[in-house]
């Protein structure tokens, strides 16, 4: 069983084919990363399993359910989150309400203000809670969003580049957050441009060129295949 | 047991992180201004007393323009066409279903009723089609004014319902106000003391529930899909949804100004959906602080108070201040005048104590 | 057969005055939005003023296109100092643009009311009648329709000729790039927002023999004006056009046959309608399909 499942997943803008195909399975527990040169659909490929973009052709399955046309706050509901690239945050709310909002749906009233105790101090906020978040620092307001995602319980997170912007401290705490987390049986699928990150946290790895599957294996595997090296190594040396 | 503290949760909704003005200090004042506000008709005359609920009759729609505008962040510029389909409705029942037994009431009711589901067709429209911020603006405000229209030309005998005439243009008068039956004779609430406290009762109740309704897990969304739709709606909530109940509460609300104002003046026009009619509210609000209730109440009360004394001493201009103030409060005070001075205000005690 | 004929006219005839009607009283809406995502709620505002200045201008003597052109003129330059004094300061905040735009439209109707009075003397309509199988027609309609194409052609050509147009729409689509290779976006926006009121007055203008001349009367133009913008969204060839030839069909069928007011709560339930089959309106969905 997949707990994410694409098939030939198609989109295109205009005559540009920015996903062609798309055969992507993810298995339970898995923590998987997603690579490839820019322009290589990754984000596309991010938007079309959220739903923000429906695909041409192809079909999304979701722990075994046709996702493929439901709403976003729909494949929410079923058990997938995301953390954007850029922190997608309410800025005029206080840190401690971000996470009430991203709460109070699934965990019982009574039990909210503890449940949020115990995320704040995950993610290292609880000093700050009463802050406005728009006034955190871009490696906090990255952590906020992550609590906000994680807050769901989902079976799956998504993440759009979690470490952007984040010094190497800061990435690398964010890894080991990342490896908690899915200890605790959660899958993760992250886009992701730092490869020491990568080596950090994936058991497999994809390479997406030209909206295609280019590659799949373990980092090791990926990095020794002289293909990758040419299309996507060569180009972060250059 | 179990159910007091299920109350008492509720009750304490009241306070909460989406309303300025908490703790003792707050309450105070508020019981103080409520005090005033009650004890007002004692020294002023009766006729000035019924005049003057003339103010409360907007802050309805003030309050619901807030929330479906400052809490929600949607445009709404047509608020006054929930005011004047319930306005009108009101009249044409009351006046075919008459004042006892207390029918008024049920007009009220029903014109209130009228008007959110106005909202909530109109709304599904809008809201489920995903329109942007700009296009709601003017779709409701071409529907207040094409309401206008509509109902200006309808002065010819062939538009009669029932027994009451539209009366086009000029306006439809004569309705019977709100008549409350009682034990020793009903009560009509002509512009006197007894429509005062009911409804400066009715305020205070919709202020209060307000307060609670966006501090409550639906308030939390609302102000999330104001501060990012797509983080929201990747929490898992369906915010066209959310964004239509507020629509449809806010409509409602702008509905029962309408009632209570055509119950007041027993005379509803189509111009109190025209342009300048529809103008009004927007400065209302935006002169307080659309996003807080409290900026929004007190603002409104004192642009309406100023709009009155500018019409009286000088007509003209009343209009050209109203249009002046809203260009100023975008340029200078975009959160609202009341908003800033209450910020300030907070900003010179907090250093205070830091002293 | 000849009857059918004269049907076929005067439902053209209907439909040609119900197109001018939408083009011109949305172009100048259109092509602010277009440009800075603003709607100018003074847009009635800046229709008045060219109508009463071209009224006072023919009053003055002038030939009836030239004092049109003087009401257009009058609301360009009264467009850019708007721009200027208030819209300059709000870039960053479109939606509290539009709000402003109110404010100041308040104050310019009432502001005529106080200074030039309730209303004001008309020209009456130029040129007279033709019948056709016994109706008769206003040629000066006809003028219109053909202003309405003129507009559209010489907007054309402003926007695909000239190096206004061309820094415009290099304004609109990268903002920040425009800016990086030199181009003043400033005074991009500023001559923008001058041309949507130049428009507007030009529509002022135009219809001003057609209308009682009184402060408000700029309102009676801004149903049409933005169901069409709704309709066709954000580019005026691609949107604005074509919203106006479907709009126009709707409002004509409906007019002839119920009335004007008929024809106005058609389209508003038109543009309702549509916004839930295509949230980005017309042009979005031609660009769409295009791309």
């Amino acid at each position: 069983m997949h707990i994410l499942e694409t098939r030939k997943l198609n989109k295109r803008f205009g005559g540009l084919h920015v996903t062609g195909d798309v055969d992507f399975a993810l298995t339970p527990g898995e923590m998987h990363c997603l690579i490839g040169p820019n322009g290589a659909g990754k984000s596309t490929f991010f938007r079309l399993i959220l739903g923000e973009h429906l695909p041409d052709s192809g079909e999304i399955l979701f722990q075994d359910h046709d996702i493929t046309r439901a709403r976003p706050f729909q494949r929410i509901r079923q058990g997938l989150s995301v953390k954007f690239q850029v922190p997608g945050i309410f800025k005029e709310l206080s840190v401690r309400q971000n996470l009430v909002i991203a709460l109070q749906h699934h965990v019982d009233p009574r039990m909210l203000p503890e449940e949020i105790d115990r995320l704040l101090e995950f993610l290292g906020l609880a000093h700050a809670q009463a802050q406005l978040a728009g006034n955190l620092s871009h490696g906090q307001k990255q952590w906020l969003e992550i609590g906000m995602a994680i807050g769901l319980k989902p079976r799956l997170l998504l993440l759009d580049e979690p470490t952007a912007g984040m010094t190497p401290d800061e990435t690398h705490a964010t890894g080991e957050m990342l490896k908690r987390l899915n200890a605790e049986g959660m899958t993760l699928l992250a886009v992701e441009h730092d490869m020491a990150f990568v080596r950090q946290i994936a058991h497999r790895v994809t390479v997406l060129h030209f909206g295609k599957v280019f590659a799949q294996g373990t980092i090791d595997e990926i990095t020794a295949d002289p293909r990758v090296a040419k299309i996507y190594l060569g180009e972060v040396d250059a | 047991m179990e159910q007091t503290s299920r109350i008492r949760r509720i009750l304490a909704l009241i306070e909460g992180p989406q309303t300025l003005g908490r703790g003792p200090r707050f309450w105070s004042g508020f019981a103080l201004v409520l005090l005033l506000a009650c004890a007002y008709p004692a020294f002023a005359d009766s006729y000035d007393v019924g005049n003057n609920v003339y103010f409360f009759n907007w802050l309805f729609m003030a309050l619901g323009l807030s929330l479906i505008w400052g809490y929600g962040g949607a445009l709404s510029f047509g608020q006054t066409a929930f005011f004047g389909i319930a306005a009108y409705c009101y009249g044409v029942l009351t006046i075919n279903l008459g004042d006892a037994y207390g029918l008024t009431l049920f007009s009220l009711l029903a014109a209130v009723g009228c008007s959110a589901l106005c909202a909530a067709v109109l709304g599904y429209f809008l809201f489920y089609g995903r329109i942007n911020g700009v296009f709601l603006g003017i779709v409701s405000l071409s529907v207040t004014l094409v309401l206008e229209r509509f109902m200006a030309q309808t002065a010819g005998p062939e538009w009669t319902i029932g027994s009451a005439r539209l009366n086009g243009f000029n306006g439809m008068g004569n309705m019977p106000s709100l008549t409350i039956p009682w034990p020793g004779g009903p009560i009509v609430l002509y512009p006197d003391l007894p429509l005062y406290y009911v409804t400066l009762a009715l305020l205070i109740a919709v202020y209060l529930g307000l307060r609670m309704l966006v501090n409550s897990r639906f308030g939390n969304v609302l102000v999330a899909i104001r501060e990012n739709p797509l983080r929201a709606e990747m929490l898992g909530y369906d915010i066209r949804r959310y964004q239509l109940m507020a629509f449809v509460i806010g409509s409602a609300l702008a509905g029962l100004s309408g009632v209570l104002y055509t119950s007041w003046g027993n005379y509803i026009t189509p111009a109190s959906m025209g342009m300048t009619a529809a103008a009004l509210p927007i400065v209302w609000v935006a002169v307080g602080g659309r996003s807080d209730l409290t900026t929004t109440l007190v603002g409104a009360l004192a642009v309406l108070i100023v709009f009155q004394l500018l019409t009286i001493h000088a007509s003209q201009y009343a209009l050209v201040v109203m249009g002046a103030l809203l260009v100023i409060t975008v340029l200078v005070a975009p959160r609202g005048i009341v908003m800033a001075l209450v910020e300030a205000t907070l900003r010179l005690s907090r250093r205070k104590e830091a002293r | 057969m000849v009857d059918s004929l004269n049907l076929v006219f005067s439902f053209l005839y209907q439909f040609g005055d119900a197109f001018a009607f939408l083009v011109l009283s949305a172009c100048g809406l259109a092509v602010i939005f277009g440009m800075m995502g603003v709607i100018n709620l003074a847009h009635g505002e800046f229709i008045m003023c060219g109508a009463y200045v071209s009224t006072r201008a023919a009053h003055a003597g002038l030939p009836m296109p030239l004092a049109v052109l003087a009401g257009a003129a009058a609301a360009g330059i009264a467009g850019m100092v708007v721009e200027w004094v208030v819209i300059r300061r709000l870039y960053e905040r479109p939606l509290d643009t539009i709000v402003a735009t109110w404010g100041i439209s308040m104050i310019v109707t009432q502001g005529v009311l106080i200074l030039l009075g309730p209303s004001m003397q008309g020209v009456g309509t130029p040129f007279g009648s033709f019948s056709v199988g016994g109706y008769s027609y206003s040629v000066y309609r006809i003028i219109l329709m053909l202003s309405a194409v003129a507009v559209l052609a010489a907007l054309w050509l402003m926007f695909t000729r000239t190096r206004f147009g061309l820094l415009s729409r290099a304004t609109i689509q990268v903002p920040h790039v425009a800016e990086a290779l030199g181009v003043n976006t400033n005074l991009v926006y500023s001559l923008t927002f001058g041309l949507g009121a130049a428009l507007a007055g030009l529509a002022g203008g135009l219809y001003a023999p057609t209308m009682t001349l009184v402060p408000t009367m700029g309102a009676s133009f801004m149903v049409e004006a933005f169901v069409t913008v709704v309709v066709g969204g954000a580019d005026i060839f691609l949107g604005t056009a074509p919203a106006a030839v479907v709009l126009g069909v709707i409002k004509a069928a409906l007019t002839s046959w119920k009335g004007q007011l008929a024809g106005q709560i058609g389209l508003l339930i038109a543009v309702i309608i549509v916004i839930r089959i295509l949230p980005r309106g017309i042009s979005g969905k031609i660009l769409r399909e295009r791309a």
